[in-house]
């Protein structure tokens, strides 16, 4: 036992929370993607359970988001920070019951704060709909386990820092900083009018932008040269790909409110700073891609490698394609349609969830020495692939569909404009069905090496049973 | 970047400046912005007695934009009219003029959304839908616009035996069966929300817009006016007529967005209404089509068109008779036509005979062609 690498004990210490955190997000996927199905399902009929108040569409749409940004996106995040920044600093993950506890309590408060939309408590604003009495124990159970990332921060062995640290603290600092300013402007001190929807949108968007990116971004930068075994291609300009993000990402999210009823400088400098935003873009995927593609060979056998690489690929595409659409021209056209959803799944699921993927397929072995069989990763990865670029490309083409026809008044609302785009919807419902089977492999895998007793158990129940 | 402190104070910087210009910059710029009125007095200051907008939402009111909220009403309909030059919302006829800040100053959860998979609701409230219909489109959209995504919400209301117990009465088509439905008191409280929502009133900072259609249009009436000898009753009838035809709001015609001002339609795609033998031609025709729309293969002139005519109207099939009566008889005594006017008589009695017809059920040339029973 004495003989085990520094890396390994840590492993071992990262198990409990890295374990607890991974399982509860897999179940938060599939309480998603169950959301997303039935809410698919609604828009291409609409009486499909219509008769129950609480799976009404407003409801199951915005629970979807909810369970999948703070459920999933959240507890993929504690996951997968604690342990690369645990292997980065070299330090052993302590307290582990501690974060466990507040894993406990982020995990019901969102419980309870997704049963409250459901039963009617929402309150309207984009990502802040889960009703105010959940707050505060977001809010405290986030500070526990960011006090708890600190110190195995602080304890690091080596002084220098590099772009993994950089994004993932930094993506852990700014939400609850994020959380506090919407909840001032939200309940605390409450801004009046449309001043309301400023916070609520730039909140919103900020929390793609400043939590789940970063942290996606941290990922990649520490998987791939690890999986590689070489350096990263023109590292020096990684520092300038982050601040250039942390200085423009949260000016340009606002760009969504071109044209709506608040002073028009606010929308403006939100297009500006989108445009410059093709700056820090360009410099991660300068970074991974000249890195990944000097060893495509070695990127295509390593499963892990590959989901990262889909989403930096991913990363790069829609952050080019947000570029373009925050052009007013083009604005004009997309804004409102169903383009939305586009951005939304193209950032949550095509970039961030596809590269927690492979950091999950990456440390889980090394963590629990069990091996995930590769035949299971592939077909999780072939899944989400095609799920993915299909939701997409339907979301795509039908929003611009949805903006083009908009765009002509003559044209009847729903009789012409929504019904040239239900074909999409219905693309949408079969595409979720298919990420929705894809994510339960996830889970399955992910739950097999973690709890491999119970499989165990029911097999050797089967071979008892077979003699 | 190794020093931990120095790192946070960057990133909350970065952050906090971000935060001071939209959040805090915006709410002093307009945060406290108050009701005011239409004009204001040449000093800038409102006069005593003048009438001040936006008014609040009465009590039921704001108690049903708590139902909108928790039903998420909000992520199919926005409640926001842009700008001419960053949008259609004016042209769709969503409102007389764009949204501002001022408009949600009293509002306690300001809605404004941003996907539109249904309408704007911005001026729901103007589009002169009474409470039975709205509480029919709550309960049921399905059975006004049938294409409708908008969700049912027949938790909302319960379903009584007896007509007299009953607000709104659902008609089956197909099988004739009545449903006698009465609302509940969230379903009441939504109706008097969606009902208060108007921009009905100018304010310094906007006025209501006018298209550039609607100026020409004036100044071709002008004309016209002059040159014309027709009696007065005939005039009236043209001129109001000539209304429904270029108005793009609630309660117009929005003719003019197809068949174009100057009636010749627009090649392949519109079929022209000058000179047009539909036009000249039958009666029953002519407001059969003004209910119901038309779709389908149909011939005008010797050209062929194949194209859909929805139930015209804002909304779509709410023509009255007498708009009808006026609309058609303005079409047959414009750009070089000339025909007998049509009376809301006529049109009634159209009206009678279609009794049954599933309403939107837009009529195709063959079925107008065959001969009339
Ligand atoms: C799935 C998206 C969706 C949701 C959620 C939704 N609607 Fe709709 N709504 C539509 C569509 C599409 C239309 C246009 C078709 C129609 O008139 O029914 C519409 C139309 C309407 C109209 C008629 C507007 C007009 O000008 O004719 C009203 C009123 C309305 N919705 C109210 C509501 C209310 C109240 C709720 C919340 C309980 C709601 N909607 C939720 C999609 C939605
Ligand atoms: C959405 C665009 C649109 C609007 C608005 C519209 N129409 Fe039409 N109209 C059409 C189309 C398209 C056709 C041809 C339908 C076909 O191909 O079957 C048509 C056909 C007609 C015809 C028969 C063909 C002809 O040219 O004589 C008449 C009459 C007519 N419309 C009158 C009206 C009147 C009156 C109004 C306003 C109350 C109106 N339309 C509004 C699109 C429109």
């Amino acid at each position: 036992m004495s003989t085990d690498s520094p890396d390994k004990i840590i492993d071992r210490s990262a198990k409990l929370v890295f374990s607890f955190f991974i399982s509860s997000a897999g179940l938060w996927l599939l309480v998603a993607a169950l959301f997303a199905y039935l809410a698919a399902a609604k828009l291409t009929d609409p009486f499909f359970l219509s008769t129950y108040e609480f799976l009404t569409y407003g409801k199951i749409k915005v629970s979807q988001a909810n369970a999948f940004v703070y459920g999933w996106g959240g507890n993929a995040i504690f996951a997968v920070s604690i342990w690369i920044l645990a292997r980065l600093s070299q330090a052993e993950v302590r307290g582990s019951i501690f974060l466990i506890f507040a894993g406990v309590i982020w995990n019901l408060a969102i419980t309870f704060g997704l049963l409250g939309i459901l039963d009617g408590h929402m309150s309207g604003h984009e990502m802040l709909e889960m009703p105010t009495e959940v707050w505060p124990a977001m809010l405290i159970s986030y500070l526990i386990i960011t006090f708890l990332i600190l110190v195995i921060h602080r304890s690091r062995q080596i002084r220098e820092t590099i772009a993994p640290q950089w994004f993932i603290l930094a993506a852990i600092l700014w939400f609850p900083a994020l959380f506090l300013i919407a909840w001032n402007g939200m309940e605390l001190n409450p801004a009046r009018g449309t001043v309301q929807t400023v916070l609520s949108m730039w909140y919103g968007q900020s929390l793609i932008w400043l939590w789940l990116t970063p942290v996606a971004l941290g990922a990649a930068y520490y998987l791939i040269p690890a999986i590689l075994g070489r350096t990263i291609d023109k590292y020096y300009l990684a520092i300038f790909g982050f601040w250039c993000i942390a200085a423009l990402a949260p000016w340009s999210v606002v760009h969504h409110l071109e044209g709506g009823p608040v002073p028009m400088w606010i929308p403006a400098i939100g297009t500006v700073m989108s445009i410059a935003m093709v700056f820090p873009i360009a410099v991660a995927s300068t970074n991974f891609h000249a890195t990944a593609f000097m060893d495509i060979g070695k990127v295509w056998d390593s499963l892990p490698l590959r989901f990262v690489i889909f989403g930096t690929l991913s990363y790069t595409v829609s952050s080019y394609i947000g570029v373009v659409f925050s052009l007013p021209t083009v604005a004009k056209i997309t804004q409102f349609t169903i383009i939305n959803e586009f951005h939304f799944n193209q950032r949550v699921y095509g970039f961030f969830s596809m590269i927690i993927f492979g950091a999950v397929y990456f440390a889980l072995p090394r963590i629990t020495n069990r091996e995930i069989p590769k035949g299971a990763k592939s077909f999780h990865f072939w899944t989400s692939t095609f799920g993915v670029l299909l939701l997409l490309l339907a979301y795509l083409i039908g929003g611009l569909t949805h903006g083009v026809l908009a765009g002509q008044p003559s044209l009847p609302w729903s009789s012409s404009v929504i019904q040239s785009i239900q074909p999409y919807f219905l693309i949408t419902k079969f595409a979720f069905v298919i990420l929705a089977f894809s994510q339960l492999v996830f889970v399955v895998n992910v739950w097999r090496v973690i709890f491999p007793n119970p499989i165990s158990f029911i097999e050797s129940c089967k071979k008892e049973a077979g003699a | 970047m190794n020093n931990l402190a120095k790192f946070i104070v960057g990133i909350f910087l970065t952050l906090g400046i971000a935060w001071l210009a939209f959040v805090v910059g915006a709410r002093s710029q307009y945060g406290d912005l108050s009701p005011t009125a239409s004009v204001l007095e040449d000093d800038g200051t409102v006069a005593e007695d003048a009438e001040l907008f936006p008014i609040a939402l009465s009590g039921i009111a704001q108690q049903g934009a708590k139902e909108y909220a928790s039903l998420g009403c909000v992520t199919c309909h926005t409640q926001q009219v842009r700008r001419v030059e960053t949008g259609f919302d004016v042209e769709r006829g969503w409102g007389l003029r764009p949204s501002v800040p001022r408009d949600y100053v009293l509002q306690k959860h300001v809605l404004l959304g941003n996907s539109r998979i249904g309408p704007d609701l911005a001026n729901l409230g103007l589009r002169d839908y009474s409470d039975e219909w709205l509480h029919q489109h709550i309960f049921e959209p399905q059975s006004l616009v049938p294409s409708s995504l908008c969700p049912p919400s027949p938790f909302l209301y319960t379903e009584v035996g007896e007509e007299s117990e009953s607000l709104v009465t659902i008609t089956n088509e197909e099988d004739a069966s009545d449903r006698y439905i009465k609302p509940t008191i969230r379903a009441d409280r939504l109706v008097a929300y969606l009902q208060s929502l108007k921009q009905d009133y100018e304010l310094p900072e906007i006025s209501f817009l006018k298209s550039e259609e609607e100026d020409e249009v004036e100044a071709v009436v002008s004309v016209a006016d002059k040159s014309t000898d027709a009696p007065k009753w005939l005039q009236d009838q043209i001129d109001q007529g000539k209304e429904v035809y270029m108005k793009a709001a609630t309660g117009g015609g929005m003719c003019f967005t197809c068949h174009q001002v100057n009636g010749e339609g627009l090649v392949g795609q519109f079929p022209p209404l000058a000179g047009s033998d539909w036009v000249l031609g039958s009666k029953d025709r002519l407001i059969k089509i003004s209910m119901y729309g038309l779709m389908g293969e149909i011939e005008v002139n010797g050209v062929k068109y194949n194209n859909v005519m929805a139930p015209p109207g804002i909304p779509p099939g709410s023509l009255t008779d007498e708009q009808i009566a006026n609309v058609l008889t303005y079409i047959r005594n414009d750009w070089g036509n000339s025909a007998s006017a049509v009376s809301p008589e006529e049109v009634a009695t159209v009206r009678a005979s279609l009794k049954g017809r599933a309403p939107m059920q837009m009529f195709t040339a063959a079925e107008l062609s065959s001969p009339v029973q």
